[in-house]
């Protein structure tokens, strides 16, 4: 299972990156939507992509709609996980193509709840 | 004029949640002891922009030895491991985003958070804002500070009000 992450913030990444290594996953990083945008464009095909929202250059926002308008992708989880907690913003994400929404700051147990219910948990939960 | 904001408790309870959350529970953010103030070694600041039905900015001061440790702990580093400055930026701006985001949730919506604006040193505030809530608290036995202020509403120009009628 490979999770591309897309954050701004190295220190958001790393932290995300440590989560989901521990539940089995390769991950890939970009800093903004574009970034992620290019990956895939270069054939990367995620499972699952962990997205902030609030990002230079493509927010996470626009990278949920390129990915939705694409049939290519239309097996990815996207997964926003960003600051952004009003309600109307949470109903556009989700309305945009995200399967689920995350809001910072979070536990890992949020994360691993989250990727339960969704069915990519890949390996037993480090205790 | 009576300019909103958070409460101290909300606030407070936001701030614990983004340290606890990111920087471990073992160190409990306490209050500061009066006119501790930030100390006069180098400091870190950022802050965050809301804009809409709720007009604000966030700041976090920080000293170096807060910013250092924050970027260790959220870096997944060991103590004393070499950072870049780009490094401390990067992870103090983060605090400050979630930090802000939650206050924008506390507060009239729909309105939008800006990207953080981080320096080593102060930012000033702009004229304009007046200081709604505020943070003095300590982390690790070292100084902290988070700051709310609000924008006051700017009246309409006596030419606009003209043009408009």
């Amino acid at each position: 299972m490979h999770a591309l992450i897309i954050d701004d913030s190295r220190a958001m990444r790393s932290i995300l990156r440590r989560i989901v290594t521990d539940l089995g996953y390769d991950t890939t990083e970009a800093e903004h939507g574009q970034a992620a945008l290019d990956h895939m464009e270069g054939g990367l095909v995620p499972d699952l992509c962990l997205i902030d929202w609030n990002m230079p250059v493509m927010d996470g926002y626009q990278f949920v709609q390129r990915v939705r308008d694409d049939p290519r992708w239309r097996d990815v989880t996207l997964m926003m996980v960003t600051t952004e907690s009003e309600h109307g913003q949470i109903v556009r994400a989700l309305a945009a193509g995200a399967h689920e929404y995350v809001i910072k700051p979070f536990t890992p147990d949020a994360i691993v709840d989250k990727l339960e219910l969704l069915g990519l948990l890949v390996a037993e939960v480090p205790a | 004029m009576i300019l909103e904001g958070p409460t101290y408790t909300d606030l407070h309870a936001v701030v614990d949640e983004v340290w606890s959350a990111f920087l471990g529970p073992e160190d409990p953010l306490l209050p500061a002891l009066p006119d501790t103030g930030l100390g006069d070694g180098v400091t870190w600041s950022a802050a965050t922009s809301v804009t809409g039905a709720w007009n604000g900015v966030v700041t976090v001061e920080i000293p170096d030895v807060v910013a250092q440790t924050a970027t260790e702990r959220m870096l997944g580093l060991a103590p004393g491991e070499d950072l870049s400055t780009e490094d401390v930026a990067d992870a103090v701006g983060e605090l400050v985003n979630m930090i802000g985001g939650n206050v924008k949730s506390l507060m009239p919506g729909p309105s939008a958070l800006s990207l953080p604006l981080v320096a080593r040193g102060t930012i000033a505030s702009p004229s304009d804002l007046t200081e709604v809530s505020c943070l003095d608290l300590t982390w690790a036995g070292s100084p902290l500070r988070v700051s709310v202020l609000a924008r006051r509403d700017v009246p309409a120009r006596a030419t606009d009000k003209q043009e408009s009628a």
